[in-house]
């Protein structure tokens, strides 16, 4: 049969010289037309089956959808339509190295101190501290000596003085220091603001259950209330250029969250910087913490727990900041895969009345979802002071011991602007 | 005065009731007993896990872990393993397996445990001129020979000559 089949010689050597007049024939056509359409549609894999493939273009066709959506807030509306459970992320908590556990969630390096900047004296602000500090020391006395007041809920003490402190405080220094930074004139101060934000770090398999084996991403979300806010309506400058490299490293924890211990819970994804995105004020200049009594310090000494003051306060610094930071990214219509071209600085302040403490954030990447972290070397960049006191004591109707450090700091980061020519507020 | 009862381990019906002006309450030896396990999914390096009895609570355990082991203790999270009662022995009736309570306790100042490897792996191999060793070869050798010959590649000898 082998023999029955083989075809002729001859008919094989006409086929050769068939298909070598057809080559000839296809290069001239080539010569014509340098690039000739596809005759047939690209080969793409199924979109419904139940393959890695088909997984893969379904979530490339989802990327495309996000991409092409105009503006921040479809953007956000596309990647926050759809509800999973998710890590919810407390800035304020009692963990134990809750800092180095949230530096890893949000790829952060933590770098102690402030950068040059902010830490080095402004020129023109040496002449108005005196008045400054007589500002402070007024509220600090109205609410500490002045004003009388009932007996405090228990744990909710320093509540009661330092909450009005702040809220008398941050609209007098601005007021105070409106000639000497205009973005103050034009900013908004939000009282009790919410800030959100939602996003996807890492990766888990699923151990058990129907879904036993697949891969799903680690999905994160922080609600935090500062008491008081600054937005502005032009960014802060950069600290550090995007692309560079710091010694410190980001933490990486292999170990999985709920170890902490961090909980999931199953609600809308927000992502919320204090207003809605049309308004103006869209990006972010100070916030105002209180120490809440999570972060009690005698209660911690008394536990013999001392290094985890500090620890609290910077976790503080970086899950609030992160948020309002990334926040502000996504309403100019960032994402995890189209990431950031320029920095968003934001600054925070936190205090329980008597310490002071400053941080200042720089996000350079949003990428922190699995896929896009691969070829992704940025880090986002964390700076902060360790807390200081601001007075020793209050003796009647005098402070004793005011330290001048911490107004000085105070001043500057509320001067903190974009020194640029373009800006049209002078 | 402490009553202690069958199962003999102190809980809060046997501790004196205590009434304003009272001094604090002092307890010199207890009757719990803590287990130190090997943690079944992967813990931080600060955490050690136990198996404590059902009456302990976290303050007991810190209190304990201070007091008798000069241990420092940051933080206590306890959780109540409640066991199946479906097995049934040969008589067909519900067997229940013990409930027990865990505490994951994370340590202070920086501390880290690792639960040790108390059944490190044998070198299996025997001593040369053993008689384990004779007979390890013997089976291999059985084993070899019962192989089909490598040079046909795995075809079977359903074909060929």
């Amino acid at each position: 049969m082998a023999a029955r089949s083989r075809w002729p010689l001859m008919r094989a050597v006409d086929l050769n010289a068939g298909s070598r007049r057809l080559g000839a024939g296809l290069g001239t056509e080539q010569a014509a037309t340098p690039t000739p359409t596809p005759r047939y549609p690209p080969v793409l894999p199924s979109r419904s089956a139940k393959s890695k493939s088909a997984q893969g273009r379904r979530v490339e066709e989802f990327f495309q959808q996000v991409h092409g959506a105009p503006g921040g807030a479809e953007k956000i509306r596309l990647l926050t339509r759809i509800q999973r459970p998710k890590y919810v992320v407390y800035p304020q908590t009692l963990s134990i190295e809750a800092d180095r556990w949230y530096q890893s969630f949000t790829k952060t390096a933590f770098v102690p101190g402030l950068p040059g900047r902010l830490a080095s004296a402004a020129p023109g602000a040496a002449l108005e501290l005196g008045q400054l500090r007589s500002l402070l020391c007024e509220a600090l006395l109205q609410e500490n000596f002045y004003v009388k007041r009932r007996r405090p809920f228990l744990y909710r003490e320093r509540e009661q003085t330092v909450l009005p402190l702040l809220g008398n405080l941050v609209p007098r220094l601005i007021s105070a220091l409106v000639e000497e930074n205009p973005l103050l004139g034009a900013s908004s101060l939000d009282y009790e603001p919410e800030v959100n934000f939602y996003w996807l770090r890492g990766e888990r398999t699923v151990p058990r259950g129907h879904r036993k084996g697949h891969v799903d991403p680690i999905r994160f979300q922080i609600d935090d209330k500062p008491y008081c806010q600054i937005r502005v309506p032009e960014q802060l400058p950069e600290l550090v250029p995007l692309e560079h490299s710091i010694p410190e490293d980001v933490p990486v924890i292999q170990i999985e969250p709920s170890r902490l211990p961090l909980f999931q819970r199953q609600y809308d994804n927000n992502i919320f910087i204090g207003s809605k995105i049309a308004d103006s004020s869209c990006y972010g200049h100070t916030q105002f913490h209180f120490a809440s009594d999570k972060l009690r310090r005698e209660k911690l000494i008394k536990d013999n727990l001392t290094d985890q003051i500090e620890v609290r306060l910077r976790a503080n610094g970086i899950a609030s900041l992160f948020a309002w930071t990334g926040a502000q990214a996504m309403y100019q219509g960032f994402w995890s895969e189209a990431d950031v071209t320029r920095p968003f600085v934001s600054q925070a302040v936190i205090t329980d009345g008597i310490y002071f403490s400053f941080f200042c954030y720089q996000l350079n990447t949003l990428a922190l979802s699995s896929g896009a972290d691969q070829q992704n070397h940025r880090k986002n960049i964390c700076w902060g002071t360790e807390s200081m006191r601001l007075y020793e004591d209050i003796e009647g109707d005098h402070v004793r011991g005011f330290n001048d450090e911490v107004l000085s700091l105070l001043v500057h980061f509320l001067l903190n602007r974009a020194e640029s020519k373009k800006s049209s507020i002078s | 005065m402490l009553h202690l009862e069958h199962n003999k381990s102190v809980n809060i019906h046997s501790y004196p009731l205590y009434q304003l002006g009272n001094p604090q309450l002092r307890i010199f030896r207890t009757n719990f007993f803590m287990t130190l396990v090997r943690p079944g999914r992967e813990q931080p390096e600060n955490t050690v896990q136990f198996r404590i009895p059902m009456e302990m609570t976290k303050f007991d355990v810190k209190n304990y872990l201070q007091s008798i082991y000069s241990v420092p203790v940051a933080a206590v999270r306890t959780r109540i393993q409640y066991c199946t009662n479906k097995k049934r022995n040969h008589k067909n009736q519900r067997v229940k397996r013990p409930d027990y309570k865990a505490a994951y306790v994370q340590l202070a100042q920086g501390q880290t445990f690792t639960f040790p490897d108390i059944f490190p792996q044998k070198d299996q191999t025997p001593e040369p001129g053993s008689v384990e060793e004779i007979q390890n070869k013997f089976l291999e050798d059985e084993k070899q020979k019962q192989k089909a010959d490598p040079r046909r590649g795995g075809v079977t000898d359903w074909f060929g000559l």
